[in-house]
């Protein structure tokens, strides 16, 4: 048999272990696969894998396809396996606060499902109805209240993933502390997916604070918004968010304020939340325009918009950086990268998170020329920079995860070791893995 | 194994200071804090104390030369026997590497060496306002280094999570002998979490030789409280009842009577001696939370039958009730000349029924068992005591751990909280893990480590060996293509 009839028997097989989709939604970078399937139970999951493993068919694991922006091109694509049927809240501990969720239940469900206990995970995007709590790890997307309650990474206490042999394979478990055997979570925490499709994943989950309340100061200069935000997080203080954002990135939140504007999200109960801005507010007002306390909802739906800033969605005509560099010396690339920008025709809008130490900068122009021009320069910028989405067009001859970090020899080492064949994400993480 | 070749070339590397060959000294590198009678003794054919990552690296790179196991080890305070030199080797001892490389006030972390003590650390930053929150009761003695091998735990990880949490990079060795940092200062460094998998992986895929860890800033205000219960039943439920009402103490500590009489005769901590079981709570944050939760802790605390509830009101109080909890395990010294501590993690729901379990099995067996533990967390540490000069005593002591911890998974716990697996637990790994859960374990460790040289026999069942991967995954692919395997 020939190589494609092979292939073609393969796709043919796998296309009856699933309810098939329309492949024009599954686009990647320009790329459409010539099947889509949505397995229905992990059993199903792991057959197609093992199937799809030994034709060595290239396959992408899809989740809300909210995040598909982040990943180096393709380097083919023949299948896409939608994993949203897989959506169970397996098990939920309200009293014990952790819960087992698969990979294809949204944020939404989950939280709505959560919420209705007083518990919460701690993440916010304006798309919760679509993003699956599996892509959320694969792709390692946390918002700036992982200053206050960790990464999503640091709630993960358990996972369970299929490997391209078609293995079932767990890690971890439902207790909040566990050191039995190595952190297989973490091995998946951002790994794109590309040493195994993510099944089920346990988190400790956090009490829903009863209030919150956010202090929002506009300032005139950078080093004044700055100087506040930096002594916020220097103090006693306990705020569960800091960023900071320019003009327009504070617009696109929808924050009309000038010049540069910091906000800080306090959470807990109702008295304490109220002292607590109060005193935030005290201690960012001297150099400030304009000081503002946002409550309830008000506070909540703003910060679902910063989440909206930083994630790896497709933009159109634009590209989002994130870039990571120590909190004190964020302001400081704040301005590197507006001089970066120097003689390109592009709009910045930056949001640093002052909380944590990354800054999220979002460039738009029409030319994919200087968007590739604008990423160049940027990714010698920092710690460490990731272009998190930009159009195919701007992704040629470059690898959006940066710098090739020192551990690239042993990332390989994983990959070859879990997925010899390369059939999961082929081209797209990290060193082209 | 030329002994004598590789001698002298580890005496080049770390100079006839940094090599201990004298067997009388030896001998203390021979055991770790766990049992002899259960993890045995182990000599390595070679004990070196490097001063410098360059040394580390080199050793490494000498240790595939000669195709030695190599065994890193910090204090030895482990008690899962997982710095013991199985298989010999070269046992590669970190306590010289002890220097504090840098605090960063202004953006919260420090670089330091794996050597450093973990208390000496918090005792460091405390004076600028920081400290390292992870706290093992062995934090006077065991290193930074060996709470990344192990991802170690304590009290304070109630709030602040375990090591994993703090630990932002590391430089490590690799076992083919390259040297490279992980992570950084800023989180969400690209590619593959190194860090997060370095970390807990008990000295079996590197050396580490540098950490950069964060620094915690100390909180406005603390709050210990002590509640005193008529038994272990009424002090879990509280337990429960705290977590599950969104409060999150800093710590929450159970003793029961047994420990508390021990720690009283030794130490006076104040703890009320007639007490079938005592909550150490702390709070701590912001003024306002900690004084809202104190009340919220007391009241729920009463509900459940507290017959006492106390608060520390100077920090001088407040040290002795930790100083208390922190030597509990010193204090059992006073009832028996051994004890075998199980360190194991439930569903915190399930510690009510637990304890109930602990005390049958300690009467089944006969067997005294004191409780002092991480109860916020359902960390357990149950004690068995016994006596290892009397016959059958240690049968019987295995016997009673083993179904403790049968109990624990089948309640949907695990086998280690925070002591890790080592040579201690490896054989009880199937308890929870199958094959296959295991296999990808081994993928990662194969693929660090495909000469197998670090730490070996640790952590994977005996018998259990990275070739095997391989066997296993044909099988599944050939089951699947419907082929005889054979």
């Amino acid at each position: 048999m020939s190589d494609r009839a092979v292939l073609q028997q393969a796709l043919d097989r796998i296309a009856t272990l699933g309810a098939r989709q329309e492949p024009a939604a599954y686009e990647v970078d320009g790329l459409t696969p010539q099947l889509v399937v949505a397995p229905d139970s992990p059993a199903a999951l792991q057959e197609i894998l093992s199937l799809a493993n030994e034709a060595g068919l290239a396959t992408v694991p899809w989740g809300g396809g909210t995040q598909m922006g982040l990943g180096n091109l393709p380097r083919a694509f023949d299948l896409a396996i939608d994993l949203r049927k897989l959506n169970a809240i397996v098990q939920y501990e309200p009293d014990d606060l952790t819960v087992a969720v698969q990979a294809g239940c949204t944020l939404g469900e989950l939280g709505a499902k959560l919420g209705a206990h007083g518990q919460m995970l701690p993440v916010d995007f304006p798309t919760a109805d679509r993003t699956t709590i599996g892509g959320l790890v694969a792709t390692g997307l946390s918002g700036p209240r992982r200053y206050g309650y960790g990464a999503l990474r640091d709630l993960l206490i358990g996972i369970t993933f299929a490997l391209p042999s078609g293995q079932l394979s767990r890690g971890g478990g439902m207790v909040v502390k566990n050191v039995s055997g190595y952190d297989m979570m973490r091995l998946h925490y951002g790994a794109l997916g590309s040493l195994g499709v993510i099944v089920q994943l346990n988190f400790k989950v956090i009490p829903k604070p009863r209030a919150e309340r956010t202090v929002v100061a506009a300032y005139r200069r950078l080093s004044d918004a700055a100087e506040a935000a930096l002594q916020v997080r220097f103090s006693q203080l306990a705020p569960t968010a800091i960023v900071l954002l320019d003009a327009l990135s504070a617009q696109g939140v929808g924050l009309e304020m000038p010049g540069w504007v910091v906000s800080l999200r306090c959470e807990g109960p109702a008295t304490a939340v109220q002292r607590q801005a109060d005193r935030i507010s005290e201690v960012v007002r001297p150099a400030a325009d304009r000081v503002e306390v946002l409550e309830g909802h008000e506070s909540e739906r703003l910060w679902t918009e910063v989440g909206g800033s930083i994630g790896a969605g497709r933009l159109g005509r634009a590209i989002r950086v994130r870039i990571g560099q120590t909190p004190s010396e964020l302001p400081r690339l704040a301005e590197e990268i507006d001089r970066a920008r120097t003689g390109l025709v592009v709009e910045l809008s930056r949001l640093l998170d002052i909380g944590s130490g990354l800054c999220y900068a979002t460039l738009a122009a029409e030319r994919d020329e200087d968007l590739q021009l604008a990423w160049q320069r940027l990714s010698g910028l920092g710690l460490h920079a990731t272009l998190l989405t930009a159009p195919p067009g701007v992704k040629v001859d470059t690898d959006v995860f940066g710098r090739q970090p020192a551990g690239l020899a042993v990332m390989r080492a994983l990959k070859e070791t879990f997925d010899p064949n390369r059939i999961l994400n082929p081209g797209r993480f990290i060193g082209r893995l | 194994m030329d002994r004598q070749a590789l001698q002298e070339r580890l005496l080049r590397i770390v100079g006839p200071d940094g090599i201990i060959d004298d067997p009388d000294e030896l001998l203390v590198y021979e055991y770790d804090a766990s049992d002899e009678v259960f993890a045995g003794h182990h000599r390595p054919d070679i004990t070196v104390l490097p001063r410098t990552a360059d040394q580390v690296q080199e050793i490494v790179k000498l240790a595939n030369e000669f195709g030695v196991p190599v065994t890193p080890r910090g204090a030895g305070t482990g008690l899962a026997g997982a710095a013991l030199a199985v298989r010999g080797g070269i046992l590669v001892v970190m306590t010289r590497m002890n220097r504090v490389l840098e605090i960063n006030e202004r953006d919260g972390y420090a670089i330091v060496e794996p050597g450093v003590i973990n208390l000496e650390l918090s005792q460091l930053t405390q004076p600028r306002g920081y400290f390292f929150a992870p706290d093992p009761s062995s934090q006077r003695a065991c290193t930074i280094g060996g709470n990344v091998a192990n991802n170690s735990g304590g009290p304070h990880c109630l709030k602040y999570g375990v090591t994993s949490n703090h630990i932002l990079g590391l430089e490590v060795v690799l076992p083919n002998g390259e040297r490279i940092w992980t992570g950084g200062p800023a989180p969400e460094s690209p590619g593959i979490d190194l860090t997060g998998v370095l970390v807990g992986s008990e000295g079996t895929l590197g050396i580490v030789t540098k950490v950069m860890v964060r620094l915690t800033r100390l909180p406005e205000a603390v709050n210990v409280l002590l509640a005193a219960f008529a038994d272990l039943e009424s002090a879990s439920q509280a337990t429960s009842a705290i977590i599950a009402s969104g409060i999150l103490p800093a710590a929450l500590e159970m003793m029961d009577h047994l420990t508390i009489k021990a720690v009283e005769a030794a130490f006076h901590a104040g703890y009320p001696e007639d007490a079938g079981a005592v909550l150490l709570i702390e709070l701590d944050g912001l003024a306002e939370i900690v004084a809202e939760s104190a009340d919220r802790v007391v009241e729920l605390c009463r509900g459940c039958g507290a017959t006492e509830v106390r608060v520390a009101r100077t920090p001088r109080e407040r040290e002795l009730l930790w100083l208390g909890r922190k030597s509990a395990f010193g204090a059992m010294g006073r009832l028996a000349p051994n004890y075998y501590l199980v360190d194991t993690t439930v569903p915190r729901t399930k510690l009510p029924p637990t304890m109930r379990t602990v005390e049958e099995l300690s009467r089944e067996y006969r067997l005294r068992i004191a409780n002092v533990f991480h109860a916020g967390d359902g960390n357990l540490h149950p004690l068995v005591l016994f006596d290892r000069f009397v016959p059958g005593e240690i049968e019987r002591v295995l016997r009673c751990t083993t179904d403790i911890l049968q109990y624990c998974v089948d309640v949907g716990g695990t086998l280690s909280g925070e002591h890790g697996i080592g040579l201690e637990k490896r054989d009880y790994m199937t308890l929870i893990f199958t094959t296959e859960d295991l296999c990808a374990m081994a993928g990662l460790k194969r693929s660090f480590d495909p000469r197998e040289l670090f730490n070996p026999d640790k952590v994977f069942p005996s018998g259990f060996s990275c070739g095997e991967v391989n066997a296993i995954r044909q099988q599944a692919m050939a089951k699947r293509l419907g082929i005889e395997f054979v």
